[in-house]
């Protein structure tokens, strides 16, 4: 079938089969592997892209839905640098093996979108469906603390 | 054998219309949480139909004497409504605590139903709060039929959720255990619908999830809240009852030892929560001693 979608800003039309999952789309036709596949059943957290800016497991989403729709991954966050959020999990040592960084980086995204200044628990209840095996999350919570200060400072 | 094709009606008109000239199998898909679960088995003929797109499916509404909320509101929408949470906040409560951020944006009303999970968040509350559904037939026909009815393999579409005005009772509540704080599935969990006045309950509705195939009413641990004053003793027989529950409904599982003990705790604060008072208040540390 054939959809039409907004990847990373940029208007994207393609045939898909129907039963092709966004994650697999995102990496395996667009080559976007910053999205990870982790569990495939929304335990994870690694696939997470935003979908109109909203954090959503994109292995436990049919490609097709996407149509007309904007999706984010975190090669589109911030062209190709980083942004201060990832600057952030760099500073507060939030990433050592790496790969649920992107996930988390974009659930944070979407957090400090809808919240932002976020307390600690909010951050840690936004964060619960993205999990990491190396840091602990102290670090990852941390940054994502820094990077809402900053972002708050800024705007004063 | 003819390959899956898709449909996205954009309302009920279309989807009305496009049932209706399917012949063959038909598969619906909204938020996708559970059916794209790896290893479970995704259609391969028929139509599949993207319930996402329909105006029409996701809405709240609560100025009517019921709340209706439309089959594929996500559950992130029933979190975060205000009004919804001013008519039966243990929906808001039992949406919040509903997997994680990510399955909350994505995942419907209508799919908690559908799916039948023992364990669904969504259900003990529905199930207390006496809900009827909106169901569409493939021919295009549509009825209504209490939840405790429904058949999650008739294959009828859940277009809309009624909480009727007589089960939205003022205090509600909703409680769960997990294997941990969020993005659990829950162990056990309970719902709670009561009238409460001059410290004294009235009319009570309890439910449980995870104590069964489906989520039930309580009946006794109802009788043992329903027209008693808040107190002590009230809440050890709620307590005793909730226990008795336990034991009737899941008898030698190797679940059951633990359960009879943590729904005393569940039962506690599910009344803490009702009553907007602290689990660590006097009363319920009375009423464990």
């Amino acid at each position: 079938m054939r959809m039409s979608l907004k990847v990373n800003g940029q208007a994207i039309e393609t045939e898909i089969s129907p039963i092709s999952r966004l994650s697999g789309f995102l990496r395996d036709v667009l080559g976007l592997t910053g999205v990870k596949e982790g569990c495939c059943e929304g335990e994870c957290g690694a696939c997470t892209v935003l979908l109109d800016g909203q954090p959503v497991d994109s292995c436990l989403m049919l490609a097709f839905q996407a149509t007309g729709r904007e999706i984010t991954t975190i090669e589109g966050l911030c062209g190709s640098g980083v942004n201060d959020l990832q600057q952030a999990f760099l500073k507060m040592g939030a990433v050592q093996c790496g790969y649920c960084t992107p996930g988390m980086v974009l659930a944070a995204e979407g957090l400090l979108h809808a919240n932002p200044s976020p307390g600690e628990a909010e951050i840690r209840h936004a964060l619960a469906g993205n999990i990491c095996r190396c840091t602990g999350f102290e670090t990852i919570v941390q940054a994502v603390a820094t990077a809402a200060a900053a972002r708050q400072g800024a705007e004063r | 054998m003819n390959a899956l094709a898709v449909s996205a009606p954009v309302d009920m008109a279309e989807l009305r219309a496009t049932l209706a000239a399917e012949a063959g199998p038909v598969h619906f898909v909204a938020g996708g949480t559970d059916m794209l679960i790896a290893g479970r088995p995704l259609p391969e003929t028929g139509l599949l139909i993207d319930l996402a797109r329909v105006a029409g499916m996701a809405f709240i509404s609560t100025d009517g004497t019921d709340v209706r909320i439309g089959g594929a509101t996500t559950v992130a929408a029933l979190a975060a409504d205000c009004r919804l949470r001013v008519r039966i906040p243990a929906l808001c409560e039992a949406a919040a605590q509903c997997g994680s951020v990510q399955i909350r944006n994505r995942a419907t009303i209508g799919g908690n139903i559908a799916n039948a999970a023992p364990a669904a968040d969504l259900m003990p509350v529905l199930v207390a709060a006496g809900t009827r559904l909106a169901l569409l037939k493939h021919d295009g026909t549509q009825y209504e039929a209490a939840l405790c009815e429904y058949l999650p393999n008739s294959g009828h579409l859940i277009t809309e959720v009624i909480l009727p005005e007589r089960g939205l009772l003022p205090r509600s509540a909703f409680v769960k255990l997990g294997s941990r704080q969020d993005m659990t599935i829950s162990r056990l969990n309970l719902a709670l619908l009561a009238e409460f006045q001059s410290n004294h309950f009235g009319v009570v509705r309890v439910a449980a999830g995870a104590l069964g195939p489906v989520s039930s009413r309580l009946h006794r641990a109802e009788v043992a809240l329903a027209g008693r004053k808040l107190g002590a003793a009230t809440l050890r027989d709620f307590i005793a009852a909730l226990i008795d529950e336990v034991d009737t409904a899941i008898p030698g599982r190797n679940s059951q030892l633990h359960k009879r003990r943590a729904v005393a705790g569940l039962g506690l604060d599910l009344i803490a929560q009702a009553m907007g008072l602290s689990p660590r208040d006097r009363l319920f540390e009375e009423a464990a001693g």
